[in-house]
């Protein structure tokens, strides 16, 4: 369970560029979750979820993870980090290491394992975001635009962290490697049971994978409920600078049309059962 | 770590000093630098100071924020102060074993100190209150006539502008490139200095790497805009003297004249 109670941080505290960034936040995400994370640019998106990695300390406020506050005296804030996997938003420069393998290793060898158990993950690593056997032994820097950012992405999982940040992983992606890599993290968090927070700009990602949304607003808290219920808000996600998933404005809009269709659809696949059970009902 | 960085940041304001003319703030930081290492007396050392402090005041800048600047550079100030003080030679003042201090070290300890303490804070104070494009435009213009001997003061101007601009930009890749390899578990601050050493490369390296990318982009967005130099090239802002500058190259003179003076005083009288 992640605990934030009241953060607040501010950028270069008392000199002429003096910016809130986050501005009392107070929210509660369970353990196993998918979250999701939307916010306009400079909404403090960003600053929140490197907080919660344990990277940035916040001005004011406690974050607590199961029960360890961060920060805190009697925390190790190393460990504490290698609960928390964060990929940070185009990952694909952390990448210094002279092969790929030793690149994925960074992490786990960090956290001290031992050889065996290191190759174990580097591999489990890799295979999850689909870079093959043969790529491990080349220098990451001959690879392409998106297979470093799946070597990067790798380099995280292979801490296999419990609580799983990533920072628009997808951004500049081809669709079909966007597709992919959401999948996996899919897969990954339904078979390892781990918590995900996902920021991201699209609302059809954050539809299909998400259990709740946070959403922020000039880095406070604006919305915080199911993801179903984030979307019923159509009118204040577009004040705010958002929108909701192309299929809920499909619905809405057949709505005022006159079609009997049910509010908060926010998947193709529901829209899809809903205006089958409409037809049906009709002709019957 | 990285915010402390005060020399080469501009700080933004519409003080009498921030609206002179770079090319005359930049004239003055000369005859300013030159008139530092001409003091030979606390009395002059004393007009300094009080010089410097009108500057700083009419600057409208934080104090604070101006003396932010002289943090990094303490511990050269120190070590400087050190071996003015023991290995100057003269009338023994305190004797230990084989270290000694003179009375003669002992002022020069001082007068070092404070030559490099006003030394940080002109130049700090050129830079806080003249933004980047302006100083460097300053700088190429005054370069100019060095262009008959085949100085090339335009491309000078143009690298130094160029590297100005991604001072910011790679302090911000570089704190980045920290966050990404803190949560990949990177140790910064235990071991020995050849492992902390070692820890240094996985920022190294990939932020070497973006400079050269974005060096890379640079050039190709210059070509594409058909950049070729400074022949012929006009500004948006043509720099222009005004009488402000007159009142600045008046307060310069004016203080030249006092140290000088400072100095048949204090040699009259016989003082240090």
């Amino acid at each position: 369970m992640i605990k934030l109670s009241d953060i607040c941080y501010t950028y270069m505290s008392d000199g002429p560029f003096e910016k809130a960034a986050v501005k009392n936040v107070n929210l509660t995400l369970n353990s196993g979750e998918f979250i999701g994370l939307m916010g306009h640019t400079g909404s403090g998106k960003s600053t929140l979820i490197q907080m919660i990695a344990g990277i940035v300390k916040p001005t004011s406020g406690k974050i607590a993870i199961d029960g360890q506050e961060l920060y805190a005296k009697n925390c190790d804030m190393r460990k504490m980090r290698f609960k928390t996997g964060l990929v940070m938003q185009y990952p694909e420069y952390q990448l210094f290491e002279e092969t790929v393998f030793k690149d994925i290793a960074f992490g786990p060898s960090n956290m001290g394992l031992s050889e065996d158990e290191i190759k174990r993950r580097v591999f489990f690593a890799a295979n999850l975001v689909g870079i093959g056997d043969e790529l491990l032994e080349k220098s990451p820097f001959e690879l392409s635009g998106g297979q470093k950012r799946r070597v990067a992405i790798a380099g995280v999982l292979a801490m296999e962290p419990e609580i799983l940040i990533l920072d628009e992983p997808t951004a500049g992606l081809d669709p079909a490697g966007r597709d992919e890599i959401l999948c996996k993290i899919k897969d990954m968090h339904q078979r390892l049971g781990i918590t995900v927070i996902l920021v991201s700009h699209s609302m059809e990602d954050l539809a299909n994978l998400t259990d709740r949304i946070v959403v922020m607003n000039h880095g406070e808290l604006a919305m915080f409920d199911k993801t179903a219920e984030i979307f019923k808000h159509s009118e204040e996600l577009k004040r705010i600078g958002l929108s909701v998933p192309q299929i809920t404005e499909v619905c809405s809009r057949l709505s005022e049309a006159g079609f009997p269709i049910a509010e908060g659809i926010y998947t193709v696949e529901m829209a899809r059962a809903e205006i089958e059970r409409i037809l049906k009902s009709e002709k019957s | 770590m990285l915010k402390d960085i005060t020399l080469g940041q501009y700080f933004p304001g519409k003080s009498f000093i921030h609206n002179l003319d770079p090319r005359t703030k930049i004239l003055c930081i000369v005859i300013y630098i030159t008139v530092i290492f001409l003091i030979k007396s606390f009395l002059g050392y004393a007009a300094l100071a009080i010089f410097t402090a009108l500057c700083v005041f009419s600057s409208k800048i934080p104090v604070k924020f101006v003396l932010r600047g002289l943090k990094p550079i303490m511990m050269f100030v120190a070590i400087t102060a050190l071996f003015n003080l023991f290995l100057t030679n003269g009338r023994v003042a305190w004797q230990w074993g084989f270290l000694t201090i003179t009375y003669e070290g002992i002022t020069l300890a001082i007068f070092m100190v404070l030559r490099l303490f006003f030394l940080v804070l002109g130049t700090s104070l050129l830079t806080l209150t003249t933004s980047p494009i302006a100083l460097t435009d300053g700088i190429e213009n005054l370069l100019s006539p060095l262009k008959r001997i085949g100085v090339p003061a335009h491309e000078l101007a143009m690298m130094m502008t160029i590297a100005l601009r991604f001072v910011p930009t790679l302090l911000e890749e570089t704190d980045k490139i920290i966050k990404a390899q803190t949560a990949r578990g990177a140790d910064f601050e235990s071991g020995n200095l050849i492992s902390r050493a070692k820890a240094m490369i996985p920022i190294l390296i990939p932020l070497f790497i973006s400079a050269f990318r974005r060096a890379d982009d640079l050039a190709v967005a210059m070509e594409c805009r058909c950049y070729r130099g400074g022949e012929n090239r006009t500004r948006l802002r043509a720099l222009k003297m005004s009488y402000r500058d007159g009142f600045g190259f008046g307060a310069i003179i004016l203080f030249t004249a006092i140290i000088i003076l400072t100095n048949i005083l204090s040699g009259r009288l016989g003082l240090v």
